[in-house]
């Protein structure tokens, strides 16, 4: 019978990706919700009396913002328990980065899909009312959150520039959410999320756009635990290449650093 | 070995052949980029103003829906009065009991048909008080009917409902 030292126990057991017991239960149950949403969304769930067809584009348009809002507040409390946690952690930080990163690609989706439902029922693709452009506005303002991230400086550095932005960006969601009953736009009010609790959408509808923000949602979890073990990894090498670097300057230096 | 000790402050001596240290341009051309996105954004929406349209029972009545200058105009499209001719589609647009006559160049995309509210953009002809519209937007509701939803008959489904 052969021993296993226990160092190389330790390094087999390490994680040879980002996936974990966890991410794979979350990825196949993202899976299994997403072709239920493909199967209420295309085939069960009627066509609408006045947009036909096209209002399926809501069972993407309604979850990926759902989803994009969902990131940007996970930023938000990362933001704020960095900032104001007493251990200042980069392990927040990273969460709150990966999941901006996220939040940015599903607003892309939201206009997108958003731009070609309103091709079809309104007749244009885009109009400067106030939904579209406070969502447009929120859309550049994370995009602005990520090149803050980018910047020269160390990681803690990195974490509070971020942080301060990360809290103050999130303040536009509200506005973007609540423009259509403050100022009259082209874009319709919210149907299930409105004041009234009287839902105007027909029942099979509700359940494939609730299909598809539990699907969304899992898929956000899936994402956001990839992503930021990456970014940890990211930065890990980073820190290593300082390390080398530091030699490296001292060993031209002739210092001995023993 | 002092590297765990925190950052060494020991000045190294000038490195001879060195890599300069890589200054990072692309984060700054990006922020650079959404500030001036940022700002088009914001001039674009002021530049037509905030509310995006006008009721038409509120021309002439309301500030910024006076009767002289361009307007967007939201009503629905009355039942029985869409005429498409050769040119131009006609058809009357009402809210609140209130009625105007639009004459729009061409054929309105997007869903358009009668008892949808619609936006028009463009100017009142003051001498016949017709409204030329040079673009026609169909202002879908919140409401999400099935198509073949049985509580609803065809004639019922077909007919102008109050707007709730």
């Amino acid at each position: 019978m052969t021993t296993i030292s226990p160092q190389r126990a330790e390094i087999s057991s390490l994680p040879r990706g980002t996936g974990t017991r966890a991410t794979r239960i979350i990825g196949i149950a993202t899976i299994v919700m997403i072709a239920w949403l493909a199967l209420f969304g295309l085939v069960l769930s009627p066509a609408d009396r006045d947009q036909g067809d096209s209002v399926r584009i809501m069972y993407v348009h309604v979850p990926s913002v759902w989803l994009a809002y969902l990131a940007f507040i996970v930023t938000a409390v990362c933001s704020a328990i960095h900032l104001f946690g007493k251990r200042h952690s980069l392990g927040v930080d990273r969460i709150a980065g990966a999941s901006a990163e996220i939040g940015v690609v599903f607003m892309a989706v939201t206009l997108a899909t958003g731009m070609l439902w309103g091709r079809i029922t309104w007749g244009v693709y885009w109009q400067w009312d106030a939904r579209l452009t406070t969502t447009a506005l929120l859309f550049v303002s994370y995009i602005g959150y990520l090149a803050v991230r980018g910047l020269d400086g160390t990681q803690q550095q990195r974490a509070r520039r971020s942080a301060v932005i990360g809290l103050l960006v999130v303040l536009e969601i509200p506005l973007v959410h609540w423009s259509v009953r403050l100022w009259r736009s082209l874009h319709q009010e919210a149907t299930v999320l409105g004041t009234d609790l009287d839902v105007s959408l027909d029942g099979l509808m509700l359940f494939s756009l609730f299909v598809g923000v539990i699907a969304f949602t899992l898929l956000f979890l899936w994402l956001v635990l990839h992503r930021s073990r990456t970014l940890t990894m990211i930065d890990l090498v980073g820190d290593r290449e300082l390390d080398r670097a530091v030699i490296a300057r001292r060993a031209e230096g002739g210092i001995d650093h023993a | 070995m002092a590297l765990s000790d925190g950052p060494d402050l020991t000045p190294s001596p000038p490195s001879v052949g060195g890599r300069r240290p890589r200054r990072r341009i692309m984060p700054m051309v990006v922020l650079a980029l959404v500030l001036v996105s940022g700002g088009v954004i914001i001039t674009q929406a002021l530049s037509t103003a905030v509310d995006y349209y006008c009721n038409v029972d509120e021309v002439g009545v309301r500030s910024g829906c006076d009767e002289g200058r361009r307007l967007r105009l939201q009503g629905t499209v009355a039942e029985g009065s869409v005429v498409t001719g050769t040119a131009a589609t006609m058809f009357d647009i009402e809210f609140n009991g209130e009625s105007v006559p639009v004459e729009y160049e061409g054929e309105p995309g997007g869903i358009f048909r009668e008892c949808l509210p619609v936006v028009v953009h463009g100017v009142f002809d003051q001498s016949t008080g017709l409204f030329l519209g040079d673009r026609v937007e169909v202002k879908h509701s919140e409401e999400y009917v099935a198509v073949n939803d049985e509580r609803l008959t065809e004639a019922e489904a077909m007919a102008c409902q109050p707007s709730a």
